[in-house]
C-alpha cells in the first residue's frame, strides 16, 4: 500500500504541492529576503541589510498602529468572548425560539468585511451625526466603531462554538454539583468554564488572530482616518507598500515584524489556555 | 439532549427577540436607504423614504450600471465555486498521501501547512502578487491556483486530522481486491471524507467569497472584479461616493449570502463547529 | 514673461468659449440635437476614416488609459467604446479612485500589461515618472497644442507631457441667495460685485450667517468636508493661494523650501469656511464632496469653493444655471481689486515609452482621434465639459457651462488669473499632512501650529524624500 501509493506522488500530492509552493512558500521566502533589500519591483532588489528594520521602528505611524492594534485586539477578544459565552449559556437553557435566535446571530459572519464596513459606517455615522460628530472625528470613535462591528460579526460564530462546548458537558456533572449544594456561580466557575476550556482556547485563538489581522473592515469603516490614527497594522503595512515609491522594503520589513508578532502571540496563547484545559 | 424548562423562560425569549431585531437592524437600515434619493442618505439615514426622498429602483439601476454588478457576481461565483472544488479535490488527495506515505517529506509538508495557517497575508502580499503577475495567474482561472496554494494549509490540516481516523484495513482490503490507489481513493476514502469535505467547503467558501485583498492584488481588476472589489470601487472610483448606488449594491451583495445561508444553514453551523474543534 | 503668455492664451481660449455659449442649456436637448446632426456628421467621419485607413491597418496594438478624473470615468468608457467600434483598436479605460492615482499608477505600471497612456499632475508629478515618458514631439496632440506652455518639456527638449484640459476654480456662489441677502435689512452690500476683497467677503459672510434663517440657508459656505473626496479643495486648491503669493514675492516658479509668508491669510480663510458653514466643524471629517455639492445645489449654502468641472454634479437640482456665479478666492493678500480666478491644468497626458511600439502607435492614434474627430470633440464639449488647449477645438467645440462663462467674464474684464502653482507641491504626502492638520485644527483636536509645521517643515522633508 505504502509503496504503491508512493509512486502516485504526481497525482496525489503534486498539484497541491506546486500550488502551495507558488501561492505560499516562494512568496514567503522571497518576502523574508526582500525585507533586507531596497526595491520597487521584485526584479530590482538590492541587499541593504537591516536598514528597513531601522526605519520600521522609527516610523511613528507604525508604532501608533501597533499599540492601536494591540488595544483593539485585547478589547475585542474580551468583549466578543464574554458576550458570546453569555449568549451561549442563555441559549442552551431551552427557551422558545432558540433556533431562530441562533440563526440570526450567526448570520453577520457570512457577510464580507468590506460590505460590513459600509453597513456600519452608515449606521454609526447616522447616530453620531445627532451629536455633531462622525466616525473619523478622532481615533477613539473609529476604535469603538470597529469593536462594535467586530462584536456584531463574530459573536454569532463564537456563540456556536461555545454552545457545542456547553452541550458536551455531561449532564450528571452539573447535577452532581447541584446535589453537593453548589451555587450557580460556583457551578459556572468550577464546572462549566473548566469543561468548555477547549472551546475557550479555540475562540480566543480565532478572535485574537482575527483582531490582529483585521484589514477589510478597517479599510471600509474608517480607512485609517483621521491622519492614519485609526489604522490597524495590516492597513498600515498595505499603505506603506503602496503609498510611496521607495518604501516597499520598509513595508516588507513591517510585514515580517507583523508575522513574528502574530506567531509569537498565537503560540503563547495556545500554551497558556491549553494548560488550563481539563484532561478528558 | 433534554434540558429542564427554566424559570422566566418567556422573559428571556422577549429579551432575545428584541436583541434579534437589533441584530438585523443594520441590514434593514441599508435596505431602507437603498430606496432613498442619494442626497438624503447621509443626512437623514433613519427616515423611511417617502415622497421626494423615494426613488424606487433608481439606485439599483445606477449602481448595477456603474460597477457592472452581474459581471462581478459572475466572477465571484466562478472563482468561489471553482476554487473550493479544486481545493477539496486536491487537498484531500494530498492529505491522504501525506498521511499514508510516511517520509520526511510528508512530515515537512504537514508542518508547513500548519505553519502557513498562522502567517498573515500581508507577509506574502507583495511577493505573491508579483509572482502571480509574472506567471500570468491574473485571470479568474489563474487565481484558483493561488487560492489552492494559499488555502492549502487549513484544508490539508483538517483532512489529515480526519484521514488518521480511518482504519487502514478498509483501504488495504480495496487494494487487495485489485484497486489502484486512485480507485481506492475515489471509491473508498473520498466517500468517508464527505463530512470533512463539507466543513472545508463551508470554511473556504466563507473566506473566498468575501476575500478582498488577495483578488484585488492578484486579479487583473480592469477585466475582472469580484463583488467586494466592485463595492470598494464605488467608494472612490467616481470621485465622490454615490451613497445611493452604494446602499443598493450592499443589498445586492448580501442577498446571495442570505440565500446560501438559508439553504445550507444546518451544514454551515455544523461545519463551523467541526472546523473549530479540529483547528 | 511665461506667465503673461499663458494668460494671453487663456484669454484667447476662454473668449472663444464665451462666444460659443449658445442657446440650449438642457443636456437632454443637446443630446437630441446631436442625434439629429449625427447623420450628416457620419459622412464626415467616414471621410476621415478613408484618409486614415492606412494608418489603422498598421496599428495592431491596444490602448490602456489610466484616467485621473473620476468625474468623467463613464464618459471616457463610452468614448473609448466608440473608438474601438470604429477602428477595431481595443481601448481599456480605468479610473483610479479619488486620491489614489499615484498608488494605482504605481501598481499598474509594475504589471505586465501596464497603462500605455497615463497622467501626471504637473512638474512635481512628472519627476517620479519622467523615465516612463515617450517623447511626444512628433505626435498630433503636441502639434495641435496652442502653445508650448501647455506641454511639459524637459531640459533636453523632449515633450514628456501634454495638457488636455484647462480648468478654473474659485468661489462658486448662488446669485439668488445673494440677491435676497442684498435686500435684507442692514445688508453690507447692494450687489455681489462689491465683494472684491477678503475683508468684504468676511463682513458679508458673517452677516449672512447671522441671517441664515431669514435667508433660508443652512450656512453661508457649503461644508468644507475633509473626506478624501473633498479635502483636496483645501489642502491643494486653497493652499495654492498662499503658495502663489509667496512665489510672487520671491519671484519663484517652484521651491525646495516654503516660508509660509501668507499662512495667516490661509488661516483666516479656513476659519471663515468652517465658522460660517452649514455644519459644525466636528462633522467635517466625514463630510464628502457629494455632501457639499448637494448642499449647494439644493440651495442650502450660498458659497461653494470648487471649479468648472463640478458643473455636472450641481446642475439639474434646485439651483438654476443662470443663478450660478463664480468669485475669486480672496484671502486678503496682493492686489485684490484685480484678482481673477484660478486657472490652469493638472491633467497632462503621458505615453508610456516602455509599452510596445504597436501599443504606442495605437495610443498616439487614439489621442489624435479624441482631439480631432467630431465624436471626440463633441464628448469633450457636451459630456465632459472640457476647455482644451488644442487648436482643433474651434469655437463650436467650446463647452457651454455657466461656470466657464463666469470664468470668461473675469478674463475679459482684464483681471489677473492665478496659475495653478499647487502642481509644484512636492508630494501627496505634503497635502495629506496639511489636510490632517487643517482638520484637527477645525475640530479643535489640534492647533494652528500643527498646520504651520505640516506646511513649512513638511514641504522640506517631503521635498527631500521625493528628490532623494
Amino acid at each position: 500500500m505504502h509503496k504503491s501509493l508512493k509512486r502516485y506522488f504526481p497525482v496525489f500530492a503534486f498539484p497541491t504541492l506546486a500550488a502551495f509552493t507558488i501561492g505560499f512558500f516562494i512568496p514567503f521566502v522571497m518576502g523574508i529576503y526582500l525585507s533586507f533589500c531596497k526595491f520597487t519591483t521584485v526584479t530590482d532588489a538590492r541587499f541593504i541589510g537591516f536598514g528597513n528594520y531601522l526605519k520600521v521602528f522609527t516610523d511613528k505611524t507604525f508604532l501608533h498602529s501597533l499599540w492601536y492594534t494591540v488595544a483593539f485586539t485585547i478589547v475585542s477578544v474580551v468583549f466578543i468572548n464574554v458576550l458570546a459565552f453569555a449568549v451561549a449559556m442563555l441559549l442552551t437553557k431551552g427557551i422558545k425560539g432558540t433556533n431562530l435566535f441562533r440563526t440570526v446571530f450567526f448570520m453577520p459572519n457570512l457577510i464580507g468585511g468590506i460590505v460590513l464596513g459600509y453597513i456600519w459606517q452608515l449606521l454609526l455615522n447616522g447616530i453620531l451625526a445627532q451629536y455633531q460628530k462622525t466616525l473619523t472625528y478622532n481615533s477613539v470613535y473609529g476604535f469603538w466603531g470597529l469593536v462594535i462591528l467586530m462584536c456584531w460579526q463574530q459573536i454569532g460564530y463564537m456563540m456556536i462554538i461555545y454552545i457545542s462546548g456547553i452541550q458536551n458537558i455531561p449532564g450528571e456533572l452539573i447535577e452532581a454539583a447541584k446535589i453537593d449544594g453548589a451555587k450557580p456561580a460556583q457551578i459556572l466557575f468550577h464546572v462549566t468554564i473548566p469543561m468548555v476550556m477547549p472551546s475557550i482556547t479555540i475562540c480566543t485563538f480565532l478572535t485574537l488572530t482575527n483582531g490582529f489581522k483585521l484589514f477589510d473592515q478597517n479599510l471600509a469603516l474608517t480607512n485609517g482616518e483621521p491622519s492614519r490614527m485609526s489604522e490597524l497594522l495590516a492597513l498600515n503595512i498595505f499603505n506603506t507598500f503602496y503609498g510611496r515609491t521607495g518604501y516597499e522594503g520598509v513595508g516588507q520589513a513591517k510585514a515580517v515584524v507583523f508575522f513574528l508578532l502574530v506567531t509569537i502571540i498565537a503560540i503563547i496563547q495556545i500554551r497558556l489556555t491549553r494548560t488550563k484545559e481539563v484532561q478528558q | 439532549m433534554e434540558v429542564k424548562k427554566v424559570k422566566h423562560g418567556w422573559l428571556l425569549t422577549v429579551f432575545f427577540s428584541l436583541l434579534t431585531v437589533a441584530w438585523v437592524f443594520p441590514i434593514l437600515l441599508v435596505v431602507i436607504n437603498s430606496f432613498k434619493k442619494k442626497v438624503y442618505i447621509s443626512r437623514k439615514p433613519f427616515e423611511i423614504p417617502f415622497g421626494k426622498m423615494f426613488v424606487e429602483l433608481e439606485n439599483y439601476v445606477r449602481g448595477m450600471e456603474k460597477i457592472k454588478f452581474f459581471d462581478a457576481l459572475k466572477n465571484s461565483l466562478f472563482i468561489t465555486i471553482c476554487s473550493v472544488a479544486v481545493i477539496i479535490l486536491c487537498t484531500s488527495m494530498c492529505a491522504w498521501y501525506i498521511s499514508r506515505v510516511k517520509s520526511a517529506f510528508s512530515t515537512a509538508m504537514y508542518y508547513l501547512c500548519l505553519f502557513s495557517m498562522i502567517v498573515p497575508f500581508q507577509m506574502v502580499m507583495f511577493t505573491l502578487s508579483k509572482l502571480a503577475n509574472m506567471l500570468h495567474l491574473y485571470s479568474p482561472i489563474g487565481i484558483i491556483l493561488v487560492y489552492l496554494g494559499f488555502g492549502a494549509g487549513l484544508s490539508v490540516f483538517m483532512f489529515c486530522g480526519f484521514v488518521r481516523g480511518i482504519p487502514l484495513e478498509i483501504e488495504e482490503a480495496a487494494m487487495i481486491d485489485g484497486c489502484t490507489p486512485i480507485q481506492t481513493f475515489f471509491h473508498v476514502v473520498f466517500p468517508i471524507l464527505k463530512p470533512t469535505c463539507i466543513t472545508v467547503a463551508i470554511l473556504q467558501t466563507m473566506w473566498i467569497w468575501n476575500d478582498y485583498l488577495l483578488p484585488y492584488l492578484v486579479l487583473d481588476i480592469k477585466r475582472w472584479k469580484t463583488i467586494p472589489i466592485a463595492i470598494q470601487y464605488l467608494k472612490g472610483g467616481y470621485g465622490s461616493v454615490d451613497m445611493g448606488a452604494m446602499m443598493a449594491m450592499l443589498v445586492l451583495a448580501i442577498i446571495p449570502i442570505i440565500i446560501f445561508y438559508m439553504f445550507c444553514q444546518k451544514y454551515i453551523i455544523k461545519g463551523v463547529v467541526a472546523g473549530a474543534v479540529k483547528g | 514673461m511665461k506667465k503673461k503668455l499663458v494668460s494671453i492664451l487663456l484669454i484667447a481660449a476662454l473668449t472663444a468659449a464665451a462666444a460659443a455659449g449658445c442657446g440650449n442649456r438642457d443636456n437632454n436637448e443637446n443630446a437630441a440635437d446631436d442625434k439629429n446632426t449625427s447623420n450628416q456628421e457620419n459622412e464626415a467621419v467616414d471621410n476621415d476614416n478613408g484618409g486614415e485607413d492606412d494608418l489603422i491597418q498598421e496599428v495592431s496594438g491596444s490602448v490602456y488609459y489610466l484616467n485621473f478624473k473620476p468625474e468623467q470615468a463613464q464618459q471616457w468608457k463610452d468614448l473609448a467604446e466608440e473608438y474601438s467600434d470604429e477602428t477595431g483598436i481595443p481601448v481599456t479605460i480605468e479610473t483610479a479612485a479619488s486620491g489614489t492615482y499615484e498608488s494605482t499608477l504605481k501598481s499598474e505600471m509594475a504589471k505586465s500589461e501596464a497603462p500605455t497612456l497615463f497622467q501626471v499632475n504637473g512638474p512635481a508629478g512628472l519627476a517620479a515618472w519622467k523615465d516612463y515618458c515617450y517623447d511626444l514631439k512628433d505626435s498630433a496632440v503636441y502639434k495641435n497644442l496652442k502653445s508650448d506652455d501647455f506641454a511639459l518639456i524637459s531640459d533636453d527638449g523632449q515633450v514628456q507631457g501634454v495638457a488636455y484640459v484647462i480648468e478654473t476654480y474659485g468661489l462658486i456662489y448662488n446669485k439668488e441667495i445673494l440677491e435676497d441677502y442684498c435686500e435684507t435689512n442692514g445688508a453690507k452690500i447692494k450687489d455681489v460685485s462689491e465683494i472684491n476683497s477678503f475683508a468684504k467677503l468676511k463682513e458679508v459672510a458673517d452677516d449672512m450667517q447671522a441671517k441664515k434663517d431669514e435667508l433660508e440657508i443652512k450656512g453661508v459656505f457649503a461644508s468644507a468636508g475633509m473626506d478624501s473626496s473633498s479635502d483636496w479643495r483645501y489642502k491643494t486648491h486653497l493652499a495654492n493661494m498662499p503658495i502663489y503669493f509667496e512665489y510672487q514675492d520671491d519671484d519663484l516658479d517652484t521651491t525646495d523650501a516654503i516660508k509660509g509668508t501668507y499662512l495667516d491669510a490661509y488661516k483666516n480663510m479656513w476659519d471663515l469656511y468652517i465658522t460660517d458653514s452649514t455644519v459644525e466643524p466636528t462633522m467635517l471629517s466625514g463630510m464628502t464632496g457629494e455632501d457639499a455639492a448637494a448642499e449647494f445645489s439644493m440651495g442650502e449654502a450660498a458659497f461653494y469653493q470648487n471649479g468648472t468641472w463640478v458643473y455636472n454634479d450641481i446642475a439639474g437640482n434646485d439651483v438654476d444655471d443662470e443663478d450660478m456665479g463664480m468669485l475669486p478666492i480672496y484671502i486678503g493678500v496682493g492686489d485684490e481689486q484685480n484678482q481673477g480666478l484660478c486657472t490652469g491644468s493638472e491633467n497632462y497626458w503621458c505615453v508610456n515609452k516602455n509599452a510596445s511600439q504597436d501599443d504606442i502607435d495605437a495610443t498616439l492614434h487614439f489621442m489624435e482621434w479624441v482631439i480631432t474627430s467630431d465624436r471626440g470633440r463633441e464628448t469633450f464639449r457636451d459630456e465632459m465639459g472640457f476647455v482644451t488647449p488644442f487648436e482643433t477645438f474651434t469655437e463650436e467645440y467650446q463647452p457651454e457651462n455657466p461656470l466657464v462663462a463666469a470664468a470668461n467674464e473675469y478674463i475679459d474684464s482684464g483681471k489677473n488669473s492665478i496659475p495653478w502653482v499647487f502642481s509644484t507641491i512636492p508630494s501627496e504626502g505634503w497635502k495629506n499632512g496639511v489636510g490632517s492638520a487643517l482638520l484637527e485644527y477645525a475640530q479643535g483636536t489640534g492647533d494652528w501650529d500643527a498646520v504651520k509645521k505640516a506646511f513649512i517643515e513638511g514641504w522640506e522633508s517631503e521635498y527631500r524624500a521625493v528628490n532623494e
